[in-house]
């Protein structure tokens, strides 16, 4: 099954499977390839990048919530060049795609960063990061400058409010597909120091809100694919988002609590989109099925 | 690291404080070294939401023995999801013959693995227990171990012949504001010994984890040669080397 997760075109960007790890889950790709069968995965958003290093911050990083946490990093990173010189072998290697988290920070560093990924044959798209309080003029230059500099399909990561206004922006400064959304700011009290915290929030409560976002938008912009991103936590979870409108979906918070779960949710959904076209029953795979049967199935019957 | 399921098979009230849980474990799991941690996960439902982050204390006959505090309530054959082994070993000098362990403001815990190694190698420890850690019950000790405990502000008594006699220094800090407290210590120890030598004043980390494998950045820390994960590269740090 091959789905087109971007704009139809001669650069479009097709997974096997519409489930990937959402940029700042899942490292550069490294890290959870003992945990994880990475080929069942769609693609893989790595950690995001800046162009120029950036240093973590010295506040609190993390402060566990109930039923969630909110993390605040200062999204460390060693900048662009040093990323592609560390892991540029490994993308290369893996068999699926490498889809490049590209922090949207200054116009003039996303026109730079996006002509250098754009010489680089391991990387197979481009999703940048727009910052909380962008304006929709600032994100359109933003996707503009982009767009400029790189054939790739180009992603556009949505802060969750003014998804509406941005995303339309967006559409029309040559976005290839919109993901909604990044994780939600939120500020908690962190019981260690007594302070308040800003940071991102992740946990099964965002998923009730940014559903509600890929619904109306998947209505309103039909003509540019929209990809699900934010609480999935179950399969269920994202089957809710493809029943929304979403193409696909990224799982964000899950793979740090139970990495297996990401694998899951991925030859599930991957099932599941192939059994719901032909009206079949979607529970062909469930984890409790080992590999052996798995491979029994697929088997070809011998000529004798 | 690998996710497996560990089995509480025993459980037995150390001190006033604190209990020791015998863990059945899987083989590679048998292997943790002083200064590698276990992230468990004790629940299904998503209240903790993160997985927690066990010291084991040691091993005996392949069970692995995690210390946890006395008001923390666990039944034997509770099953716990494991994700493991995280961190790297403790580094210990190779002509070594005094250690010093120092808890200052928080119990000791994540050092007490090393003292049946260290004796076994006749090695002599030294705890240090300042501030809080005063509070930690150390009834349950080896005798051998020479236990000292100081005042809130990380001073004891004959504090620079203690610290001049030792070859290497492993200090655990209270988690809140790690950075701060940590060069405190490196300011104070600076204080009491001229030159602080490479590999011998170690600070173990202990940030609050949210991926505990590498993936989320969010235990980064800045070093004299750019930056380290403590879930990866840590938990121990040259204190001398970072950028505090």
């Amino acid at each position: 099954m091959s789905i087109q997760i971007t704009r139809p075109g001669k650069n479009s960007l097709i997974l096997e499977t519409p489930v990937m790890p959402a940029a700042g889950t899942f490292g550069y790709g490294e890290v959870y390839r003992d945990l994880i069968n990475i080929e069942k995965l769609g693609a893989i958003v790595t950690h995001p990048i800046s162009y120029e290093p950036r240093t973590p911050t010295n506040d609190t990083r993390v402060i566990p919530l109930d039923a969630g946490v909110l993390i605040h990093t200062g999204l460390p990173n060693p900048g662009i060049n040093k990323v592609l010189r560390q892991h540029r072998n490994l993308w290369t290697m893996l068999p699926l795609p490498i889809i490049v988290h590209l922090i949207a920070d200054r116009e003039d560093y996303v026109r730079k960063a996006a002509a250098r990924l754009d010489e680089e044959a391991c990387v197979d798209a481009i999703e940048i990061g727009l910052y909380d309080d962008i304006t929709y003029r600032e994100a359109a230059q933003m996707v503009t400058a982009a767009v400029s500099k790189t054939e790739k399909p180009l992603l556009v990561r949505l802060p969750l409010q003014d998804a509406y206004e941005i995303a339309e922006a967006v559409r029309d400064a040559g976005a290839s597909s919109i993901v909604v959304s990044a994780p939600p700011r939120g500020t908690a009290r962190d019981p260690k120091s007594g302070r308040l915290i800003t940071g991102r929030i992740y946990g099964p409560i965002v998923k009730t809100m940014v559903l509600q976002v890929v619904e109306r938008l998947a209505k309103r912009i039909q003509d540019v694919p929209i990809i699900g991103a934010g609480g999935i936590h179950s399969q269920q979870d994202a089957r809710d988002y493809i029943d929304a409108g979403a193409v696909a979906v990224q799982v964000d918070s899950i793979t740090w609590i139970s990495p297996p779960e990401l694998e899951y949710i991925a030859r599930d959904l991957g099932g599941w989109i192939v059994t719901r076209q032909s009206g079949a029953l979607p529970d062909e795979w469930h984890h409790g099925m080992g590999d052996t049967e798995k491979k029994a199935t697929d088997k070809p019957t011998s000529v004798t | 690291m690998n996710v497996s399921e560990a089995i509480i098979e025993r459980i037995r009230q150390i001190n006033a404080g604190y209990q020791h849980l015998e863990l059945a474990v899987d083989e590679p799991l048998q292997k943790i070294k002083p200064g590698q941690t276990l992230l468990v996960r004790q629940t299904e439902s998503w209240h903790p939401y993160l997985r927690e982050h066990w010291w084991t204390v040691g091993v005996r006959e392949k069970r692995l023995i995690v210390e946890r505090p006395l008001d923390e309530h666990y039944t034997p054959s509770q099953v716990i999801n494991v994700l493991g082994i995280v961190g790297q070993p403790y580094r210990f000098r190779r002509s070594l013959r005094n250690v010093m362990l120092i808890a200052h403001d928080t119990a000791p815990t994540p050092l007490m693995m090393n003292i049946p190694w260290l004796l076994g190698n006749n090695i002599s420890v030294t705890l240090v227990l300042t501030g809080e850690g005063t509070r930690y019950p150390t009834t349950h000790l080896d005798e051998r171990v020479e236990i000292i405990h100081g005042e809130p502000d990380f001073t004891w008594q004959d504090q620079v012949m203690t610290i001049g006699w030792a070859d290497q220094i492993f200090v655990v800090v209270n988690p809140y504001d790690e950075i701060s407290h940590f060069k405190e210590i490196v300011e104070r120890i600076t204080d009491l010994r001229t030159i602080i030598p490479k590999n011998y004043l170690f600070g173990v980390f202990r940030p609050e984890f949210a991926c505990g494998a590498g993936a989320c950045n969010a235990c980064m820390i800045r070093t004299q040669q750019g930056t380290s994960l403590v879930c990866m590269e840590g938990p121990a740090y040259d204190l001398t080397q970072l950028i505090l």
